[in-house]
């Protein structure tokens, strides 16, 4: 699963992660992270056998965590799939198929936003 | 042998045998271009890009009383008017006035708000004549209501183009779209082997008057385009570079917005998405040969936009074959490439052209006159107007101080020659330091003795061959009045100060106005 992880001030300083992937079996993977002394975030995503025990300790932790209900979409009138996007893309979430349409995975998504900000007619939207 | 009336019979007769050019690529490669040339009839070629030299001609007709347009504006977009009362070209690649909106709604954006059937507000103001009193216009128009909206686009449909990337440490916003750092993307644009000039290299059936699709419906191709080029080099047979271009002309009424699409680039402007298609008539084997032409056998070049000069650095050769992959390899590492014009699109309207032609929709054109496949090259602008040196102004008289004088005899100095900043020198002339009428005051303010303890040792100069504006916005920059000229070996020429600066603007004004 893929969650924003609210790290508070009082937290920042404990090696939660490091404990985490010591001491449970998870495959943790960071995609974005902004974290200062003043608190701040990060985006994760989290699998393997004991992933629901690993959140179950970040959240005893301090850590708040929200599960992210990101939807990328495609207006499929605007986009001309001419593919601007592909190749901005960091995760490999934009695909062009073998008939040359422009195809997202919402799944890979990790809401970075380069291809809505590049579209040239702004066909690409991102929700949370 | 074939001419374009026996091909024309044929789609007449709807026993034309019309295939695209990918289709035609596949067909040279099984058959040979003999085989092809006798089976094939025409090959319909298709492109769909960013095209930003579009617009469109507009006239809206008279009022009551009439006016005779100066200044125009489409939804805030600002169309030339400058001709006849109420004729206008909007530019595709115009931004909005507002500043606010700018780059997000330009020409483009409101070329495919006309298409779509949209009413557009229309902004018109005059200085009103006696044959013209109105002198504004506020209303609302439609694609319908106009008397002619002519699309003009004076270069499209580039024969190749470049293909960019980017070695800088920050991300690039160009025509070519978003290039990240250290060669993170490439871009590129050509439709390749379904591009119309590639098909047809040395022109030999496209020409000025040939019909066309363009943006859903038909045009004509008015000649070459501006920038047409023919002497870039060749790789098999095509140019590796930008190269040829068309001038196009079409009914904006008779468009459709799957083909026409108002665009921004990110931090560039807006730009036209025009998609065009141009039937070749195979009228012989070595037109058959042209148009069996491969992704594979067009090269085109890589170049670093992170030098933003008129001549950039080629990275690398490539094909089109190797950028549709998605992947290429450069030092070693694979980035992705993205194209920036829809394949998918020049495929559909490659297919649609080819749908015209079978029924019967569309006929062949002989061209009026050919396009020149040679002696046309590009010139860069030279800018007439060179930069004035420091060395072209006039100056006074080189006056200096040597360290040891006493800030008496500075200070009398100054006062004698009328000047507020003198250059301190050693005995061979070297520039020292600066003291100017402000650190003469702060010295006798302090009771300072000694001229090397208030004078500025770490001096700003101009070189005698610095262009003058150079050192206007070092001046300005340093937030200081002047600087002293120096040669080479740090001898002092003279002063030059922010008055001579604008002394030499004002008589540089005056001469522009007397030569008028």
């Amino acid at each position: 699963m893929k969650a924003w992880l609210k790290f508070s001030p009082r937290i920042v300083s404990k090696p939660v992660i490091s404990d985490l992937i010591k001491d449970y079996d998870v495959t943790f993977n960071i995609l974005r992270a902004d974290i200062t002394p003043k608190g701040g975030k990060m985006l994760i995503e989290i699998s393997g056998s004991e992933a629901e025990e690993g959140i179950k300790y970040m959240e005893k932790e301090g850590i708040q965590l929200n599960p992210i209900k990101k939807v990328v979409k495609k207006d499929e009138d605007k986009c001309m799939d001419c593919g601007e996007c592909y190749s901005l893309c960091p995760v490999e979430a934009i695909t062009v198929d073998e008939k040359w349409n422009v195809e997202l995975d919402d799944q890979k998504c990790i809401g970075c936003g380069f291809c809505t900000s590049s579209c040239p007619t702004k066909a690409i939207k991102i929700a949370y | 042998m074939k001419t374009i009336e026996e091909i024309n019979q044929k789609i007449k007769d709807g026993d034309a045998v019309v295939v695209t050019a990918g289709e035609m690529t596949r067909i040279v490669q099984e058959n040979g271009a003999g085989e092809a040339a006798k089976e094939v009839d025409v090959v319909t070629t298709g492109t769909f890009g960013a095209m930003c030299s579009s617009g469109a001609f507009f006239n809206f007709g008279h009022s009551d009383p009439p006016i005779k347009m100066s200044r125009t504006y489409l939804n805030g977009v600002e169309a030339y008017s400058g001709m006849a009362a109420v004729d206008a070209y909007l530019g595709a690649a115009q931004p909005h006035r507002n500043p606010d909106i700018g780059l997000d709604y330009g020409g483009a954006h409101l070329l495919e708000d006309l298409v779509r059937g949209k009413e557009v507000e229309l902004v018109a103001e005059a200085f009103g004549t006696d044959c013209y009193p109105r002198t504004d216009v506020h209303t609302f128009i439609s694609l319908e209501s106009l008397n002619q909206a002519i699309m003009v686009n004076p270069r499209n449909c580039y024969q190749n183009y470049a293909v960019a990337t980017n070695s800088t440490e920050e991300t690039l916003y160009t025509y070519l779209g978003t290039l990240l750092p250290q060669m993170g993307n490439v871009s590129y644009s050509s439709a390749g082997e379904l591009s119309p000039l590639l098909n047809d290299p040395y022109f030999q059936t496209i020409g000025v008057g040939t019909r066309i699709f363009l943006c859903g419906g038909q045009g004509y191709i008015m000649g070459e385009g501006t920038q047409h080029s023919t002497e870039g080099e060749r790789k098999n047979g095509v140019p590796t570079g930008s190269a040829g271009t068309l001038m196009l002309q079409g009914d904006l009424k008779k468009m459709d917005s799957d083909y026409l699409r108002g665009a921004t680039m990110p931090k560039y402007g807006p730009t036209l998405y025009v998609g065009a298609g141009i039937p070749i008539p195979i009228l012989n084997e070595e037109i058959a040969q042209s148009t069996g032409i491969s992704d594979q056998d067009i090269t085109c070049k890589i170049y670093d936009y992170g030098v933003p000069r008129r001549s950039r650095p080629v990275i690398r050769e490539t094909n089109y074959q190797e950028l549709r992959t998605g992947k290429i390899e450069i030092n070693g590492r694979e980035v992705p490439t993205s194209a920036l014009s829809s394949f998918k699109k020049a495929l559909e309207i490659a297919e649609e052209l080819k749908n015209w032609i079978e029924k019967g929709d569309f006929l062949l054109t002989n061209p009026v006159k050919k396009i020149p496949s040679e002696g046309c090259t590009v010139a860069p602008l030279m800018i007439k107007r060179p930069s004035i040196m420091v060395k072209d102004i006039k100056i006074k008289p080189v006056i200096t101080v040597m360290a040891e004088e006493a800030i008496s005899g500075v200070a009398r100095k100054m006062v004698d020659n009328n000047i507020n900043h003198l250059p301190v020198v050693d005995h061979s002339g070297r520039l020292m330091g600066i003291v100017t009428s402000w650190d003469i005051a702060h010295a006798v303010a302090k009771g300072c003795k000694k001229l090397t303890e208030v004078m500025t040792k770490k001096v700003i100069v101009a070189l005698e061959d610095d262009p003058v504006e150079v050192i206007a916005r070092r001046i300005d920059k340093n937030e200081i009045s002047g600087v002293p000229i120096v040669d080479r070996e740090n001898l002092v020429k003279g002063m030059i100060t922010a008055e001579d600066i604008s002394r030499l603007m004002c008589s540089q004004n005056n001469k522009e106005g007397d030569s008028q």
